[in-house]
């Protein structure tokens, strides 16, 4: 019986190159950055009615440029480590939750020069940008986790919170450009919810869809 | 024990077996069963053990399908332990949701696994062997079968009393043959 199976493994056996689960992760990583392009244009733009104006000449904007990319980076180096059985990784996530107390701290610490007052705080969007940013990062997500369906992450909630992280990460840099915000406590606790609210999407239904 | 060299090997056959080498993954799996079967059933208990093939089974169907998570320059027998382990908890988890062990009224709450004692079963037989047919068969039935002295010599015809003598005779030319006693 056992004979039988090993027999019809090794005769189904074609070659796998190195680093085959790292090329497909890229591959899914970059359908979904292209998918998104237009689809940040159609849903932010022409739906929502925010208009494409990258703030390139504030401070603020590359802040926010570099912040949100270190999540989409941090997430891009775990979701491989995390999608194999002895993958069992921490560092990305305490990582995470470094960046997010830096923002913190800056953003306070801009806020009280400017004496606490609430536009520092809540802009204009506080209330759409949690959300948008999830939105935006829909595109890479579902690429991502169905690329990795077919992976053997040791945690499936693990692994789909790196790439909730990965795509939240990319989802707000693509919305930064989007985005008219310029205070620094704005981007510590808005952005940062967004990203963390796609991270816990990508782990509720990386729980599901990557249990193997 | 040289767990370092079967890590080689291990490693050396799955290398091959990524890159295409048939012959060389029909090994690896072979190897691969012999090493899961024990290390499975060891982790069974007594009531699920006859399900470590089916482990070994679905745990060579996960290194196929996913053996693109293998890491090239780690150790193949910790991603392998992983594997199984996985296989493992799922499977304990399966069970404690849904334990198929049936509890009928009328089956023995303490019934023992007697296929654990098949050779200790055999080993009498081989002793009784050496008393008379209708003593071995009294020492069997009250001794082993659980019996009453009453019952065993209603089945044989003859008075509790004689059954009583017989099976006692019995037990002594037994003793004295294998207790060990030099009398």
């Amino acid at each position: 019986m056992t004979d039988e199976l090993i027999n019809r493994l090794s005769a189904d056996l074609e070659p796998v190159p190195p680093r085959a689960l790292e090329r497909r992760i890229w591959t899914a990583l970059a359908l979904g950055a292209l998918v998104t392009l237009p689809y940040a244009y159609i849903v932010l733009d022409l739906w929502l009615g925010r208009p494409f104006v990258p703030l390139m000449g504030e401070r603020m904007f590359w802040v926010k440029f570099v912040y949100t990319l270190a999540f989409a980076l941090i997430g891009f180096a775990a979701v491989p480590a995390l999608s194999r059985p002895d993958g069992r990784i921490r560092w990305p996530f305490i990582l995470s939750g470094l960046g997010l107390l830096v923002a913190l701290g800056f953003g306070t610490m801009r806020w009280m020069e400017s004496d606490w007052i609430m536009p520092e705080l809540m802009g204009q969007t506080a209330m759409v940008c949690p959300w948008l940013i999830p939105l935006t990062g829909l595109p890479v997500l579902a690429a991502l986790l169905w690329a990795m369906r077919p992976l053997a992450p040791r945690s499936a909630t693990m692994a789909g919170l790196a790439a909730g992280l990965l795509a939240g990460g990319f989802g707000a840099w693509t919305y930064a450009f989007f985005c008219g915000e310029d205070g620094m406590m704005f981007m510590a606790v808005w952005y940062s919810l967004g990203i963390a609210l796609t991270a816990a999407l990508g782990a509720v239904l990386g729980r599901v869809l990557l249990r193997w | 024990m040289k767990p370092d060299s079967t890590e080689q090997r291990l490693r050396g056959l799955m290398l091959a077996s990524l890159d295409g080498d048939a012959a060389a993954y029909r090994v690896l799996l072979a190897d691969l069963t012999r090493y899961l079967r024990p290390w499975f059933a060891r982790r069974l208990s007594a009531a699920h053990v006859s399900h470590a093939e089916d482990l070994v089974q679905e745990t060579l169907l996960a290194v196929h399908s996913r053996r693109m998570t293998y890491d090239r320059s780690r150790p193949f027998t910790a991603w392998l332990h992983a594997i199984a382990h996985h296989k493992f908890v799922d499977h304990v988890r399966r069970h404690a949701i849904r334990p198929t062990v049936p509890l009928d009224d009328d089956a023995p709450i303490f019934a023992s696994d007697d296929s654990a004692h098949a050779a200790d079963r055999r080993d009498v037989e081989a002793v009784l062997a050496t008393v008379p047919d209708r003593t071995a068969d009294l020492i069997r039935q009250t001794k082993l079968e659980g019996a009453s002295v009453a019952e065993a010599a209603a089945r044989h015809g003859m008075t509790e009393t004689a059954a009583k003598v017989s099976i006692h005779r019995g037990l002594k030319s037994l003793m004295g043959r294998f207790a060990g006693g030099g009398k």
